[in-house]
């Protein structure tokens, strides 16, 4: 038998008595005790299986409470989720409801205890859909008409002032310098300049400039621009022209024209010509239109 | 379900035996690997403390790849590429009470020729070589403990008789 195989069966301890006879015999047969003895010295240490077990049990117990809070950290984590998602939820559902109209554009809303609002062209409403039951307040740049539902006070909170309603039917506008409160139906409150003034129907309230201007009775049961018209009586030029281009979308400019003379009269809102004749005719201008430029003219 | 139940490692009863089994070999095996500096019995505490928080997961046959892979990355990443120097038992007893001084110091220049001829060998050989030799481990039995074959451990442990005898001759 060959040495090497001799000394791999010795080492898996695998010999037998004529084998191990052999390897006796092998040259380096001392050499390979000599080393197997010396080897012996590097033995492990010892190792106590059942202290070490009960080491291990005990380590396990006294963590337990550690990994019992486990938990507690993929809990945080889906918390914090429904966190953001709930807040994210709420700020979206207690978001004010905005709608807007463009130039030459009209809109009906229905508000959430039925009442409606009609929004005039390039004006602003907003509302909140979930303190409604709560509290009746709407805010209004522009113009609009109200026909509130009756129940609680109904508010509608302007730059201009606030108008405080119980179940009627009235005209807000408000406009740049400008501001008008027309009772058609109920009793209406404006507050401005924390003074409170009570409209009764027919009654008005306007203030142009910061000066409040009386006006005569109203005898209409709606205002005239639901019907797609424009009436105005004695009011400043200037307003007249700053309606005409909202209704329209155009630019006027104005020549030989005194902008702060009173004007009475009505445009429509839906032929061009007509309303520019309207406007024009009483004050004998003349009028020539390029694209969106309208230039009133007075020889 | 009740058999998958009766094989949960978190049963304490379970995880006893497999540690009564296995530990001791786990411990030999990462003390010959990585010598005693890095704390073998601590990796072991480790290894079988991981298994725990991971009994529901692993199945009971699985068990030893387990906390073995475990303790051996520990050590892993503890070892920076040192190498392992086995400790020499001072405690060994003596068989000899007629020493000579002469004697006396060949034998611990030949253990001190011995301790870095057995650095000088690959973690692989050392811990295979040393099982078979200290712990009289037989080939089959070492080949199932490391999962190779018992033809690689044959290979392992012979390559490392070789070159321990050819350093010790060169030192």
């Amino acid at each position: 038998m060959k040495r090497e195989e001799l000394i791999s069966k010795w080492l898996d301890n695998d010999l037998n008595d004529q084998e191990l006879q052999a390897f006796k015999n092998l040259e380096d047969y001392d050499d390979l005790v000599k080393l197997n003895a010396g080897l012996q010295a590097f033995k492990a240490d010892d190792y106590d299986t059942s202290k070490e077990l009960e080491n291990v049990l005990s380590k396990i117990k006294s963590t337990k409470t550690q990994t019992s809070t486990h938990w507690i950290k993929p809990f945080m984590r889906v918390a914090a989720i429904l966190a953001v998602c709930f807040s994210l939820y709420y700020y979206t559902t207690t978001l004010d409801t905005t709608i807007t109209t463009a130039v030459a554009q009209k809109t009906t809303i229905e508000l959430p205890d039925a009442s409606r609002v009609s929004l005039n062209a390039q004006s602003l409403l907003a509302f909140n859909k979930n303190h409604w039951k709560k509290e009746r307040e709407v805010e209004l740049e522009g113009e609009a008409f109200f026909k509130v539902a009756k129940g609680s006070t109904f508010k509608v909170i302007t730059k201009s002032g606030i108008v405080t309603v119980y179940g009627t039917q009235f005209n807000v506008k408000q406009r740049d310098n400008y501001f008008e409160v027309i009772c058609y139906e109920g009793l209406v409150g404006v507050t401005h300049n924390s003074q409170e003034i009570k409209l009764k129907p027919g009654d008005s309230f306007l203030i142009i400039d910061g000066k409040t201007i009386a006006k005569e009775k109203e005898n209409r049961t709606t205002p005239s621009w639901l019907n797609n018209e424009s009436t105005f009586k004695s009011l400043p030029y200037k307003t007249i022209i700053a309606e005409f281009e909202r209704q329209y979308g155009v630019d006027i400019t104005l020549i030989n024209i005194d902008s702060t003379q009173l004007f009475t009269g009505s445009f429509p809102h839906d032929n061009l010509d007509l309303a520019l004749k309207n406007i024009a005719i009483s004050l004998n201008a003349t009028y020539s239109k390029t694209n969106n430029t309208i230039i009133l003219k007075r020889e | 379900m009740e058999k998958q139940l009766h094989e949960n490692i978190c049963e304490e009863r379970l995880f006893s035996s497999i540690f009564n089994k296995y530990s001791k070999d786990l411990h030999n095996f990462l003390y010959y690997k990585f010598g005693d500096l890095l704390n073998p019995k601590d990796k072991v505490q480790e290894a079988f403390i991981k298994l725990w928080q991971n009994c529901a997961k692993i199945s009971p046959d699985k068990a030893k790849s387990f906390v073995f892979t475990t303790a051996n990355n520990l050590m892993l990443n503890e070892v920076a590429h040192q190498k392992v120097v086995l400790k020499h038992q001072q405690t060994k007893p003596k068989h000899y009470t007629n020493e000579s001084p002469e004697f006396l110091m060949q034998e611990s220049e030949y253990n001190t020729k011995l301790q870095k001829a057995l650095a000088n060998l690959t973690n692989a050989q050392r811990e295979a070589f040393m099982m078979n030799r200290v712990e009289g481990k037989r080939f089959k039995e070492i080949a199932e403990i490391l999962d190779i074959s018992t033809k690689a451990v044959e290979k392992r442990i012979y390559g490392a008789l070789e070159k321990l005898r050819k350093d010790i001759k060169e030192l």
